[in-house]
């Protein structure tokens, strides 16, 4: 029995499960492996032939990293990478945080109805576009006509040109971003909440111990993998940012940019004249491999100490 | 703030101090999200020149129903868009949620032999994806999606991310011997996910079960790709082309014939205020009842056990 | 989800995995060339068209007088497809670069960027089919369009004959101008404004007296052709030298903008004008004494219809024909189109045929529009389902006349169209591809300066240096010198 035998053998037996993956597997192939061959044009100067896109991939020139160039050759490469990897960072840290308190405060919350309605509040925000968003945000930092202001007058204090002040931005972009995110994100959490087994704390209970100890003893440990996941999900990411967020909110304001402009933005920008779409492609690429990367090894170091809650 | 039931209170709940601060920060943050929307809603009511003269303002100067008279004047096809919607949700989430159950559950059993290959198969997709013109490509020419209902629905259909968050509720909800006890009695695979695994796993099914349906509603862009047909056309999408064809204009203004010529058609802020309350509000009006098959859902899970 | 007890899951995945493939390997042909679906005669060709607008309801009507009109003069049927102002350039970038079939498309310098793509391959070269069926085009289009719409050398685009220079005019709300006994004779250039917008800001506290938004700049004003667009290498209007400069380092420069900055700290200017994206709500609300804007015959009628209430102008620079005025609506025919000399053939009919410019651009005469003389007619409240841009249809001067139009409009139009001075850089066409990524990196920098610089919320003798110095770091003379290579090179050729 050689080595096909063997392989033939072990698809009997895993038949089912691999029944199971089949639609998946289909999807995955024809709408992301499929296209992934379009990413050669990152290497190319892209030209239109009349034959379609294979005959104009093959009849464009090679370029080899040429189209990566424009992400690396000036100090703006510094700072878009600075600002993308350091907001992410950011959002990462205290959005697992605070979405986990989120759900277990709301988990806990005694009068479930009042725990519904308080949830389905926070999930508005994921509704609204990034350009309504900006609108609102507009309308507490205007100068003459924002609310941020008045307050400030009713203090005595000068109004601020919010719109072109870069150090309180940071700090903006942050909480436009938790307050739109949370909703969402403490949804997974509370739904683990729920899906834990109610004995664990019946047994704690009669162990005497309080609601403290029981969400740092259970309700934690129960989210762990979860928690692990999704960070490991968004460190892959990390290269990217949401570009709505960074352009919309701040109003494009160019005063703004030291602390506003990322990856995303910047190629958005940088590409609206020419319209290369093989730079795009290279940016995309360049994102991908790096994320790819990123989260490969934190997988590794997740695996050697906690091998259940890996990615794989 | 909070009805307090004091009498029936038994060691499970928060002592009273501590629920009420968890409902002052839930409750405050809350409100925080809900008022943007009120603020929307109050602008799609305001009247035009009065938005205008005095900008956002709580109680407005002037109300008027002008924005929604401006947004209805497109009438069925306002109608026929939410039809789409509506189809595209419910088809595309019950698609999408069968998929996603089974590929998520197969790549948790530790038994199955080739769980790290496939959750590696869909992970990757997360990452690394072909670029807009390919997957137009694959999309329009093998797939011939083109100017089709079904390219609103097969892209969203399937999510890596959806499956890895699965694949954790199933490994963490359902116990191995639960599994155990199912082989033991004979039943096939299928089986045992039908009849043990997805009771257990309807919180994990039900959070993804709301996200799918809320990325299918907000889909706007497969729409701006594949379909040409007007007829077709989601709502979000819909208005999300007045929104950005407005923008557009706006910014071309220096060209004289495009401005000219768009000066009568343009929509006004409270008209598009009026569009997100009309694309929004039905969701956020079914939200709740959501929430009541997810806690349904709950019950039931519990109870099985 | 539950409906049966039955072994349901095992069919339904198998059914999923086999309705993906059969609609991958099944070949129901949903693409393109599929009839309209109005009964047009069979023998007659149809060509796909794409073109810029909001999607109409009655076009499938329209289309079908169309397909019956054309199909008996030219043995020709169109599919028309409009794609939004907002998403026609991306749309129409992805479909062009995947080879989507199409036979004519509308392209412009606004809108899926003619000249750039025309360089990519997009467009199929018209010389020859110009030639062979399109000379009424020839004939009623001023030369210059398609003298000024060649890119190294070829026509690859059918402009819309309309008006063909550009001209900025400073606009006024006149019931202000009459409130303050304010007269605009002989005011010309941007100081000349100074005493007015101070009276404004003295009397009428709550009128914004410059209405500007991020993207106004005086750069419109200098006698200067810009090798692209907003970015800051120029070649000046007013000598044949055809030397690229920097623009922010001319003297005509940094005095414009030091009377902007001047405005700005005087509250001419509204305050956060670097990032006001669009100066509707004042002209909603009425609030506002001047502003710039480009001008075509007659502009001040259609502002103050459109507004309510009367605005009138005095021009700020003399007509000027660029490249981009020149491109500014255009028909082209795609370079995969399988039907090209029908599209000429149609495209021809298009720009000739007043009857059927007319049923592409206002409907169906008695359902959308009534007729009230040769060559006016009144719209119908039904022309709310069939409301086109005219502009981007083909030749404007064969449509009707509204009844509020003076009836030398179209007169006016060509007289407008002769005053026009062609710019030294016309039928110039920068070709990027050598300097694509110093391109990319002089983008970002020049975003970050242009619009507190041009609305003057900085002072410009502070951040002019501050700026040239990250533009020339992104490399900006290197693009400068590869702009004058390409100029130099150009000018021998002619």
């Amino acid at each position: 029995m050689g080595a096909i035998g063997r392989f033939l053998k072990n698809i009997m037996t895993n038949r089912a499960m691999l029944l199971m993956v089949l639609p998946g597997a289909i999807w995955f192939l024809f709408f992301s492996y499929l296209p992934m061959f379009g990413t050669i044009i990152a290497f190319k100067e892209y030209r239109f032939s009349r034959d379609g896109f294979l005959a104009s991939i093959f009849n464009s020139e090679w370029v080899g990293f040429d189209n990566f160039k424009f992400l690396f050759s000036t100090n703006d490469a510094y700072i878009i990478t600075r600002n993308t990897v350091l907001y992410n960072f950011v959002f990462i840290i205290l959005g697992l945080v605070l979405s986990v308190a989120l759900a277990i405060i709301l988990s806990e919350i005694v009068n479930k109805r009042l725990a519904k309605v308080y949830q389905t509040g926070m999930f508005l925000p994921y509704f609204l576009s990034w350009v309504i968003v900006g609108y609102f945000v507009f309308s507490f930092l205007s100068f003459d006509k924002g609310m941020m202001n008045q307050i400030l007058g009713w203090f005595g204090a000068e109004p601020v040109q919010w719109y072109s002040e870069a150090k309180y931005w940071p700090v903006i972009l942050t909480l436009v971003s938790l307050w739109k995110g949370i909703g969402y994100s403490s949804v997974v959490y509370l739904a683990a909440i729920m899906g834990i087994d109610k004995s664990l704390y019946e047994a704690a209970m009669i162990d005497g111990a309080n609601k403290w100890q029981q969400i740092k003893a259970i309700t934690i440990p129960m989210l762990k993998p979860l928690m692990t996941i999704l960070t490991l999900l968004a460190i892959g990411k990390i290269f990217y940012a949401d570009f709505g967020l960074f352009y919309q909110v701040p109003r494009d304001s160019g005063t703004l940019y030291s602390v506003t402009n990322v990856i995303d933005t910047y190629v958005y920008r940088g590409l609206k004249t020419t319209g290369e779409i093989g730079m795009t492609t290279a940016a995309g690429l360049y994102q991908s491999v790096v994320g790819f990367i990123l989260v490969m090894t934190s997988n590794y170091i997740v695996r050697k100490y906690d091998k259940d809650n890996a990615l794989f | 703030m909070a009805k307090s039931n004091a009498k029936s209170q038994d060691f499970h709940q928060l002592s009273k101090g501590w629920n009420i601060g968890a409902n002052l920060i839930a409750g405050i943050f809350a409100f925080l999200c809900v008022f943007p929307f009120l603020f929307v809603l109050i602008i799609s009511f305001t009247d035009e020149k009065s938005l205008a003269t005095n900008g956002y303002q709580i109680i407005p100067e002037k109300w008027s129903l002008e924005a929604y008279r401006y947004v209805f004047q497109t009438g069925d096809t306002l109608l026929r868009s939410y039809g789409v919607t509506i189809f595209v949700t419910v088809v595309g989430t019950i698609i999408s949620l069968c998929v996603i159950a089974l590929y998520a559950y197969a790549v948790s059993r530790k038994s199955f032999r080739y769980r790290n290959f496939f959750s590696f198969f869909a992970f990757f997709t997360m990452l690394f994806n072909g670029g807009l013109v390919p997957t137009y490509i694959v999309a329009t020419q093998v797939l011939h999606l083109k100017d089709s209902i079904w390219a609103l629905i097969w892209p969203l259909a399937v999510n890596a991310f959806y499956i890895m968050i699965l694949r954790t509720f199933y490994s963490t909800s359902v116990p191995d011997a639960i599994l155990e006890s199912g082989k033991i009695d004979g039943a096939s695979e299928f089986k045992i996910f039908y009849k043990l695994v997805l009771p257990l796993s309807l919180p994990g099914l039900a959070t993804i079960g709301l996200f799918s349906t809320l990325g299918y509603w907000n889909d706007w862009f497969n729409a701006l790709l594949y379909i040409d047909n007007p007829d077709l056309v989601p709502l979000q999408s819909m208005l999300m082309r007045i929104e950005t064809s407005m923008q557009f204009i706006l910014q071309n203004s220096q060209n004289s014939s495009l401005s000219m010529s768009a000066l009568q058609s343009l929509p006004q802020d409270t008209s598009r205020m009026a569009m997100v309350v009309l694309a929004t509000g039905p969701i956020v009006l079914a939200y709740p009842f959501f929430q009541r098959y997810f806690i349904q859902g709950l019950t039931i899970g519990a109870v099985k056990e | 989800m539950s409906t049966s007890k039955k072994k349901w899951l095992l069919p339904l995945t198998v059914m999923l995995s086999a309705s993906m493939l059969l609609s991958a390997c099944g070949g129901k042909s949903n693409t393109g060339n599929e009839s309209a679906g109005s009964g047009e005669n069979a023998s007659a060709t149809e060509l796909i068209w794409y073109t810029i607008g909001a999607p109409q309801k009655d076009l499938e009507k329209v289309e079908a007088e169309i397909n019956k009109y054309t199909s008996e003069k030219i043995g020709v049927t169109v599919d028309m497809k409009m794609i939004d102002f907002g998403d026609y350039t991306q749309k129409m970038q992805v479909m062009a670069a995947s080879g989507e079939p199409m036979d004519i498309l509308f392209t412009s310098s606004w809108a899926f960027d003619y000249v750039q793509n025309a360089r990519k391959g997009a467009f199929m070269e018209l010389d020859q089919l110009l030639e062979d069926h399109g000379q009424g085009i020839k004939e009623v289009l001023d030369p210059a369009f398609l003298e000024g719409s060649k890119v190294d050398g070829h026509n690859y685009g059918i402009p819309a004959n309309k008006e063909l220079p550009a001209q900025e005019v400073w606009r006024f709300n006149k019931s202000l101008l009459e409130k303050h006994n304010l007269s605009i004779d002989g005011l010309k250039t941007l100081e000349d404004m100074e005493p007015l917008l101070k009276t404004i800001k003295e009397n009428d506290p709550n009128v914004v007296p410059f209405a500007i938004g991020k993207d106004y700049g005086p750069q419109n004003l200098l006698p200067y052709d810009y090798i692209i667009e907003k970015l800051p290498m120029a070649v000046s209007l007013e000598n044949d030298e055809l030397k690229v400069v920097n623009i922010l380092e001319q003297p005509e420069m940094m005095d414009a903008l030091k009377t902007m900055n001047k405005f700005y700290k005087a509250g001419y200017i509204s305050p956060e004008a670097a990032t006001t994206t669009s100066t509707q709500d004042l002209f909603t609300s009425g609030n506002w004494f001047m502003d710039r804007a480009a001008t075509q015959p007659y502009a001040d009628n259609s502002w103050s219809q459109s507004y309510g209430y009367p605005v009138v102008s005095t021009p700020a620079n003399e007509p000027t024909v660029f490249n981009w005025s020149v491109m500014g609506s255009m028909q082209a025919i795609s370079a995969n189109s399988e039907h090209p000399e029908e599209a000429m053939k149609f495209l021809n009919l298009l720009n000739t045929d007043a009857a059927l410019r007319n049923l592409v651009d206002s409907g169906i005469e008695g359902v959308h529009y009534k007729k009230l003389s040769e060559n006016v007619a009144e719209n119908l409240p039904e022309s709310k389902n069939y409301d086109m841009p005219t502009f981007a249809l083909g030749n404007v001067m064969l449509t009707y006349l509204n009844p509020q139009d003076p009836e030398n409009k179209w007169e006016e139009f060509k007289k407008f169209n002769e005053a026009g001075t062609p710019s030294p850089l016309l039928g110039f066409n920068f070709d990027p591809s050598n300097v694509s990524s110093e391109l990319a990196a002089l983008n970002n920098v020049k975003e970050e300066f242009w619009s507190p610089l041009m609305t003057g919320t900085v002072n410009p003798e502070e951040f002019i240096p501050k700026a040239n110095e990250r533009l020339k770091a992104a490399g900006l003379d290197k693009i400068i010198a590869e702009a004058q290579k390409q100029i130099d090179e150009w000018k021998t050729s002619k």
